[in-house]
């Protein structure tokens, strides 16, 4: 096992440099430099003062030389600094990871909460017509735009005082009550489309499980039926969930990002729209760096999830 | 005759609902099974022979399958009856089952011992340890090496002898009267196929348990049984002991099966005989015999007018299903 | 003569019945539309939805008709969807077959590049996208088409993959069949049914992706309407004028959905193996 996730963690490395590497060349892709862009129209600087801030912007190195000291310096949580405030990118990022982070997590755990418990109820009455139902709402789930729904939400439970507490982010651990009151209308609106995809597969998935010679062995020995749906077929659907359920975290991630600018809450959504609308490149490119390693490692954590619950990948560990 | 009835099935009807129609898998089955003896239930795949022991333990899956009429006695109490809760405490405890393929019959995700232990943790309220203490002990005596690591293991490290092993471990953990054990060696090689059925032999003695053997393979009916049922086309067209089948078989079908079996006595120059055509459409069943079109001794009777079943000499455990036969049953 | 297979499933029915009715909207909207999309009539503001003044969906903030808008707005949508899907189905389908037919080295540079593609979620690498190259509609379509691109290229390639080794290919190739031929007469026709599926479900997320582009003002930009902008300026008004966010969003999801039914039923016709999984 330990040799299967090290494995998976050093498959990391070339991806992550390939993220980093199309991160840098798109920005620079982007007509005007980075100075031009401090600068503005409105200032002017001496031909002295030129040169320093050239030397400071790095518009003195060619683009290799620039990528790799962006690269050694990203590695060391050095993202550099804002164009518009020139505060360091990096620790505006952090105070608001969490908040987007939360986000994701909570809208995850939500969907999983109500999709994966209809879909068992639902493969418990198999018929044509639960069927066609469950189809149809999974793919009503997919169909569903997140911003939509929110500004819904926000059209609809604003007469309610306090149902969406808005202005600023409470941690957790602060004010348990208070984030989750903050988080749940945005996570719903993030996650309720998903959780009629876990629906789906996990009736679907149920339903060939219960199809399985070893769900009659379990009968046969005369177990409860809540056993054989519960330990038996469970441990067995679950595991295409799962699949699915990593396939879409960046669904969710994306969806946090429109979310947030929906109930103004302020993460590294907000912060990214924030900055594409003022242009201010390193915070782009550092939000888009985050995110997207945030994304692969998730990934990788599901794929260990996968591995853990599922003995016939665990290979290397038969004398345990 | 004096032996002691532990299981006596009576007009068993199952059928199963199909886009095509009604299959009319298992049809006014009967028969009885006494304490401490292996019957055998023969016929080709199709012939309901599986779908009859699972009616037993009302594992049929509804839907599309049904069990429509019958009864099936066990301690003077008709299992059909049984609600959900009854039946439970049946399965697993009195009456086990072993199935055909130990691969998907097992649960791919969960630890060897456990998916032995439970039916103990159940049937006989043994605490964890106890449990997987006896699941080892089980797994020794039917002959896994290293018993106390393998029992750690998941079905896909063991091989598919070894499985089987473990099937029967499981359904034997709680001493049961009754083992069904439904082509417990057709998906095995032939090698280990004769060290399954060795276990599973010595074990019903061991235990006076009594054991219903499916199989298509003749060869496994003359190593384990006392007695024997062949079925066809969801009904039992022949019941005879052991000695009865292989050396007075009355039945053309039971007949054409004899003859399918290569002998290494037989005369090079004699064919291997196989029956012609195929097992009727269970949904068209023909309104005479169903052996009829296949039937080398078809009369003008078997066309129309399904055979009831003649006990030969009057005895209800030797029967034929056949027109042929009628006069020896009338003369008893 | 046996009915085709599409009009035996349902949902695919379904499905198709909605996107005929959107083509059939989007046809009459290029020469009649209820009212001019684009008229402000400052006397006839935020009016609500009746059937008295025409306005059967209401006017939004500036007096505009909101059905004549999202009539104007569907083509907009359709037609960023088809192009974007378009765009990453050539070009994906391109590097798909090339790395799946060559093999080797390319075939594992190609792969390479789509896993780091797919290492950005869908809408970040779309935001970021229109970051670099600039608000407007036809840089949309590149947004979208370039996350297209790693998806039909790992789906073209697996179709090619798995029909390689394949006894028929043998057999062409042992009948002395080039490589061109083979390529063009039993690889591509036979790789065809996952790559229709997934231009089904592509052009709904397409929709999705654009609608979410536009509320964040990043893709196609006011005064022409589109779905998505259309539910951006609703949210200054949203609380007083309901229905200039109501009907915008349902029209996203009918769409969309319409899709996600096709490819979905699609899917159950074209590929065997999945047959039996509902």
């Amino acid at each position: 096992m330990i040799r299967y996730i090290v494995k998976r963690l050093l498959s990391l490395i070339p991806v992550l440099f390939g993220v980093s590497l199309i991160i840098f060349f798109l920005v620079r892709m982007i007509p005007g430099t980075a100075l031009e862009m401090y600068m503005g129209t409105q200032v002017e600087a001496t031909p002295e003062q030129m040169v320093e801030l050239q030397r400071i912007f790095g518009e003195d190195k060619p683009v290799p030389v620039l990528y790799m000291e962006w690269l050694g310096d990203i590695i060391h949580g050095d993202f550099g600094y804002s164009l518009r405030t020139g505060r360091p990118v990096f620790p505006d990022i952090l105070s608001r990871l969490p908040l987007s982070l939360e986000l994701t997590l909570f809208s995850l755990v939500l969907a999983l909460m109500i999709g994966i418990p209809l879909g068992i109820v639902s493969s418990l009455h198999q018929n044509t017509f639960g069927d066609f139902i469950s189809r149809i709402t999974g793919l009503l789930g997919l169909s569903l735009p997140q911003f939509w729904l929110a500004a819904l939400m926000v059209m609809a439970f604003s007469g309610f005082r306090g149902w969406i507490p808005m202005g600023n982010y409470v941690g957790f651990i602060v004010d348990p009550l208070r984030n989750l009151k903050m988080l749940f209308f945005p996570s719903l609106a993030i996650g309720i489309g998903f959780a009629a995809v876990v629906m789906r597969y996990t009736r679907n998935s149920m339903l060939e499980v219960l199809q399985q010679d070893y769900i009659r062995t379990a009968k046969a020995k005369g177990l409860k039926h809540r056993s054989v749906i519960y330990t038996h077929a469970l441990k067995n659907a679950i595991l295409p969930v799962i699949t699915v359920t990593g396939f879409n975290t960046g669904y969710l991630l994306g969806g946090a990002i429109v979310i947030e600018e929906v109930f103004a809450l302020p993460g590294i959504g907000r912060l990214s729209l924030y900055a594409i609308y003022q242009r201010d490149y390193p915070i782009i490119q550092a939000v888009v760096m985050i995110i997207a390693t945030i994304f692969v490692v998730v990934n990788l954590i599901t794929d260990i999830i996968y591995a853990l619950m599922n003995p016939r990948t665990r290979l290397d560990d038969t004398t345990r | 005759m004096g032996k002691e009835i532990i299981l006596h099935v009576e007009g068993l009807r199952t059928e199963f609902q199909t886009e095509r129609g009604i299959v009319q898998a298992v049809n006014n089955v009967s028969f009885v099974l006494h304490r401490g003896e292996t019957l055998g239930i023969v016929g080709e795949s199709g012939c309901g022979k599986s779908v009859t022991n699972f009616s037993i333990l009302k594992l049929v899956q509804y839907p599309p399958g049904r069990i429509t009429d019958g009864t099936v006695l066990y301690n003077e109490k008709d299992l059909l009856q049984c609600s959900e809760d009854e039946i439970r405490t049946i399965r697993g405890k009195h009456i086990a089952m072993i199935f055909q393929d130990p691969l998907t019959s097992l649960n791919p995700v969960i630890k060897i011992w456990v998916q032995i232990a439970e039916a103990l943790r159940l049937h006989q309220g043994m605490s964890k340890k106890d449990a997987k203490a006896k699941a080892i002990e089980l797994l020794k005596l039917i002959g896994i090496p290293d018993a106390e690591q393998r029992a750690d293991n998941y079905p896909h490290q063991f091989s598919g002898g070894m499985r089987q092993r473990v099937m029967i471990a499981m359904a034997l953990s709680c001493n049961p009267d009754i083992l069904i054990a439904d082509e417990p060696t057709t998906a095995l090689d032939v090698t280990i196929q004769a060290q399954i059925l060795e276990i599973i032999k010595n074990l019903s003695q061991e235990h006076k348990t009594s054991v219903i053997m499916i199989t298509h393979d003749l060869g496994v009916v003359a190593e384990m049984c006392d007695a024997v049922c062949v079925m066809y086309a969801g009904r039992i067209v022949e019941r005879a002991t052991i000695d009865e089948l292989f050396y007075d078989p009355k039945h053309p079908y039971t007949i054409g099966l004899l003859n399918s079996i290569p002998r290494i006595d037989q005369d090079s120059e004699e064919h291997l005989h196989s029956i012609l055509g195929a097992p009727p459409d269970l949904i068209d069943l023909p309104i005479g015999c169903p052996f009829q079109p296949r039937c080398t001794h078809a009369m003008e009777i078997c066309a129309y007018k399904s055979p009831p079943e003649f006990s030969m000499g009057g005895d209800e455990s030797r029967t034929v299903a056949c027109w042929l036969h009628e006069k020896e049953h009338a003369h008893g | 003569m046996e009915k085709p297979r599409i009009l035996k499933n349902g949902i695919a029915i379904m499905g198709l019945v909605i996107i005929l009715l959107y083509i059939i909207m989007i046809i009459v909207s290029s020469f009649w539309l209820p009212f001019d999309p684009s008229e402000m009539d400052v006397k006839h503001v935020l009016e609500s939805p009746s059937f008295g003044t025409g306005h059967f969906f209401g006017t939004d903030e500036f007096g505009r008709d909101v059905l004549s808008r999202i009539m104007k707005g569907s083509s907009v949508s359709l037609i960023i969807s088809i192009s974007a899907t378009a765009l990453g189905a050539v070009f994906g389908i391109m590097m798909g077959i090339w790395a799946g037919f060559l093999g080797g080295r390319w075939d594992n540079f190609i792969m390479r590049i789509a896993d780091i593609m797919f290492s950005f979620p869908s809408l970040l690498m779309a935001i970021f996208v229109m970051a670099v190259l600039g608000e407007n509609t036809y840089n949309v379509i590149i947004a979208i088409g370039i996350i297209y691109i790693p998806q039909f290229a790992r789906i073209s390639r697996g179709a090619i993959l798995s029909l390689k080794s394949n006894e028929f290919i043998r057999a062409a190739r042992s009948n002395g069949a080039g490589n061109i031929y083979i390529l063009f007469r039993h690889l591509l026709p036979n790789s065809m049914p996952p790559i229709i599926v997934q231009v089904s479900l592509s052009l709904s997320v397409a929709i999705l992706l654009e609608s979410s582009l536009s509320f964040l003002g990043l893709g196609v930009q006011p005064p022409e309407p589109s779905w998505g902008n259309m539910l951006s300026s609703a949210r200054k008004v949203m609380m007083i004028a309901p229905w200039t966010a109501i009907y915008p969003g349902l029209a996203i999801i009918t769409l969309v959905l319409g899709f996600n039914l096709l490819g979905d039923g699609l899917r159950d016709i074209l590929d065997p193996r999945l047959r039996n999984v509902s």
